[in-house]
C-alpha cells in the first residue's frame, strides 16, 4: 500500500536530457543577450575617464572627391588616350585592365558564347523542318564530273579532323566551368580542363598548317564575283528559285574567307597564349584571349551551316568530298557556270533535254 | 586497387603477354612456312635481292612519287614519329626504366611536342586520304580504321595526359595501350614486323632471277 501511495514518478533519461538541454539552451540566449546588452549600454556607474589619447587630426577625410582620387590612383589622367594604350599609365599606382577583362569574360564571353552555335544549329532545324532536304532536280543522272582532286580533299579533310578536335576542348575550356563544373562536378571540370588545354596546345600548331594548306589548294575559284551578287539578292536559292553560279557560290567563297581570315586571327592569338613571353604587354594576351573566344565561335557557329549544306542539307553534295566526283544534273543545278567551263556544253540547255527545272 | 593500379599492373602484363607471344607466333609461322623450291638456275642472289628488296621500297619509284606525295610524307611522318615519341619520350623511358631497369636520354619536352604534332599530322593524313580516295575506301575493311583509331587514341590520350595532373588520364592512356597491345598481333599492325618479310620475299624472288626488285 505504501508502495503505491509513495511510487516515485517514472521519469525517462530522454525527458530529462531534453529538459537539460532545453534549460541550457536558455541559460545561453539569456547570456548571449545580457552579454550584448552590456556591449551597448555603458553601466549605471561607469565614469569617463582621460586615458592620454589625443584627438586625431580633424577632417581626416578631406576635401577632395575621393572617386577621382581613386580614379588617378588606378589608370592616371583618364582624359590622356597615350596614357591608355601605354602598358601602364603615367602616374597610375596600378591598373585595372586585368578586372575589365575579366568583367568582359566572365560576364559576356562566357555568359552567351554557347548561344550562338545552339542558335544557328536551331536555325537550321527550323529551315530543315520547313524546306526539308535540297533534292537534285531530275534526280541522279549517272553522270559524274571531276570537282575536287585528292589533294584538295585530303586538305580538306585534315582541316575538318584538327577543327573539331580544337573546338571540342576549346569550348571545354571556355566554358568548362559554367557548363560543366556545377553538373558534373569540379573534379571532372578539372580533369577535362586539364586534357583539353593539352589538346588544344599540342593541335593548334596543325591548324595553321592546315590553314596554309586549304589557302593553296582552295583560293583559286574563291575570289567574289559579279555573278555572286544575284546568289545574294535570290538567298541562294535557300527559298527557292535558280542561282547561278560558278565552281564556288557566294556562300562557299564567304565560308572559305571567314575560314581564311578569322584563321589567320586565331593563329595569331593561338600562337600568343601558347608562347606569352613573345610580348611584354599583358593587355595584348587578354585581347587575344578575347579574340581567339569569339574566333572560334564564329567559325564554330558557321561552320554548323557548312556541315548542313554539305550533307543532310543538299543531295549530292558529301559526293564532292568524298568520292572528288559530283553528278552532272547537281553541277547543272547548283554550279552552272562551273558546269559549262568544265564540260563546253550549255547548263540550260541540256537541263531542258533532260526536263529539269 | 586503383584504376591506374589495374591497367599499369596485371591489366598491362596479360596484354603486353598477348601482345609478344602472339606477335612471335605469326612471325614464327610466317618463317616456317617457308615458299616452295624454286629448281630453275639462279641468276643471281636472293640473300642481296632480300636486302635490296628492304631498302628500295623506303623510297618510291619515280613514275609514282608525284602522285603519291602525300601518302609519302604522311606515311613517313606518322611512322619516325610514332618510333621517336615511343622511345624518346620521357614519360616512356621512366615507364621502361621500371619495367626492365634500362634507360637512356629523352627528347626535351619541346621536342617531344614537336614529334608529337609530326606524327598527328602523318596519321590523320594517312587515314583522311584513306577516306577520300575511292580505290583506298574501296579497299580498306574494319580492321585498318580499328587499327588506325586505336593508335590515334594511343597516341591522342598519351597527349591528353601531359600535365601529369590526375591519373585518370594516364590511366585511361595505358587503358588504349593495353586494348591496342592486345588487338595488334591479330591486325594489320602486325605490318610493323612483317613488312621487311613480304618486302624481303619479294626482293629475294626478283633477286633470284637476276631481276631488280
Amino acid at each position: 500500500m505504501q508502495d503505491t501511495l509513495f511510487k516515485p514518478a517514472r521519469i525517462s533519461v530522454g525527458k530529462l536530457v531534453a529538459g537539460f538541454a532545453l534549460l541550457l539552451v536558455l541559460l545561453m540566449l539569456f547570456g548571449v543577450t545580457q552579454t550584448y546588452a552590456q556591449s551597448v549600454r555603458a553601466p549605471g556607474n561607469a565614469v569617463n575617464l582621460d586615458d592620454g589619447i589625443e584627438d586625431g587630426p580633424s577632417n581626416a577625410l578631406g576635401d577632395d572627391s575621393q572617386s577621382d582620387f581613386w580614379r588617378n590612383f588606378r589608370g592616371g589622367d583618364p582624359n590622356d588616350i597615350k596614357q591608355m594604350i601605354s602598358a601602364l599609365p603615367e602616374g597610375a599606382v596600378m591598373t585595372t585592365t586585368g578586372e575589365h577583362w575579366r568583367l568582359i569574360r566572365e560576364n559576356y564571353i562566357r555568359k552567351y558564347a554557347g548561344w550562338f552555335p545552339l542558335g544557328v544549329i536551331g536555325i537550321l532545324l527550323l529551315y530543315h523542318l520547313i524546306k526539308g532536304k535540297m533534292r537534285i532536280p531530275g534526280g541522279y543522272s549517272g553522270n559524274t564530273l571531276p570537282r575536287f582532286n585528292i589533294n584538295q580533299r585530303v586538305a580538306h579533310w585534315f582541316m575538318a579532323g584538327v577543327f573539331i578536335i580544337l573546338g571540342i576542348t576549346g569550348l571545354i575550356i571556355l566554358l568548362g566551368r559554367p557548363l560543366i563544373a556545377p553538373y558534373l562536378g569540379k573534379e571532372v571540370n578539372s580533369i577535362l580542363t586539364s586534357a583539353s588545354m593539352q589538346g588544344h596546345n599540342l593541335f593548334g600548331p596543325l591548324f595553321i598548317l592546315a590553314l596554309l594548306w586549304m589557302f593553296f589548294k582552295f583560293v583559286r575559284g574563291n575570289f567574289f564575283q559579279i555573278v555572286d551578287l544575284k546568289w545574294i539578292f535570290k538567298l541562294g536559292g535557300f527559298f527557292g528559285g535558280h542561282v547561278s553560279s560558278s565552281q564556288f557560290n557566294f556562300g562557299e567563297k564567304t565560308w572559305f574567307w571567314i575560314v581564311i581570315l578569322v584563321g589567320i586571327v586565331m593563329s595569331v592569338t593561338g600562337i600568343l597564349l601558347l608562347f606569352p613571353w613573345l610580348v611584354d604587354d599583358l593587355r595584348w594576351l587578354q585581347l587575344s584571349t578575347i579574340l581567339h573566344a569569339g574566333g572560334a565561335i564564329l567559325l564554330i557557329s558557321v561552320l554548323f551551316g557548312h556541315i548542313y549544306v554539305g550533307t543532310v542539307g543538299m543531295e549530292g553534295s558529301l559526293d564532292s568530298m568524298l568520292k572528288g566526283q559530283v553528278d552532272e544534273n547537281w553541277a547543272k543545278a547548283h554550279h552552272d557556270l562551273w558546269y559549262e567551263e568544265v564540260t563546253g556544253k550549255s547548263a540550260t540547255e541540256s537541263a531542258d533535254k533532260e526536263g529539269i527545272s | 586497387m586503383t584504376f591506374l593500379q589495374i591497367v599499369e599492373g596485371p591489366l598491362f602484363y596479360f596484354a603486353a603477354a598477348v601482345f609478344v607471344l602472339a606477335a612471335a607466333w605469326r612471325v614464327f609461322g610466317l618463317i616456317r612456312m617457308g615458299r616452295k623450291r624454286d629448281i630453275s638456275p639462279p641468276k643471281g642472289s636472293a640473300a642481296a635481292g632480300f636486302v635490296k628488296g628492304n631498302l628500295r621500297h623506303f623510297i618510291p619509284r619515280g613514275m609514282f612519287a608525284r602522285r603519291t606525295w602525300i601518302h609519302i610524307i604522311g606515311g613517313y611522318s606518322f611512322h619516325i614519329g610514332l618510333f621517336v615519341l615511343f622511345f624518346f619520350g620521357a614519360f616512356h623511358i621512366d615507364f621502361i626504366k621500371q619495367y626492365l631497369g634500362i634507360s637512356w636520354t629523352p627528347l626535351p619536352r619541346w621536342g617531344f611536342i614537336l614529334v608529337s604534332e609530326i606524327a598527328f599530322a602523318g596519321l590523320i593524313v594517312l587515314w583522311v586520304r584513306r577516306i577520300s580516295d575511292p580505290v583506298m575506301r574501296l579497299i580498306s575493311d574494319w580492321d585498318d580504321h580499328i587499327g588506325t583509331w586505336l593508335t590515334f587514341l594511343v597516341m591522342l590520350t598519351g597527349c591528353l595526359a601531359l600535365q601529369q595532373s590526375h591519373d585518370v588520364l594516364r590511366g585511361i592512356h595505358m587503358l588504349f595501350v593495353d586494348i591496342w597491345l592486345i588487338y595488334f598481333p591479330f591486325s594489320r599492325l602486325m605490318h610493323a614486323f612483317t613488312f621487311f618479310l613480304s618486302r624481303g620475299h619479294t626482293g629475294a624472288t626478283y633477286g633470284r632471277k637476276g631481276m631488280n626488285p
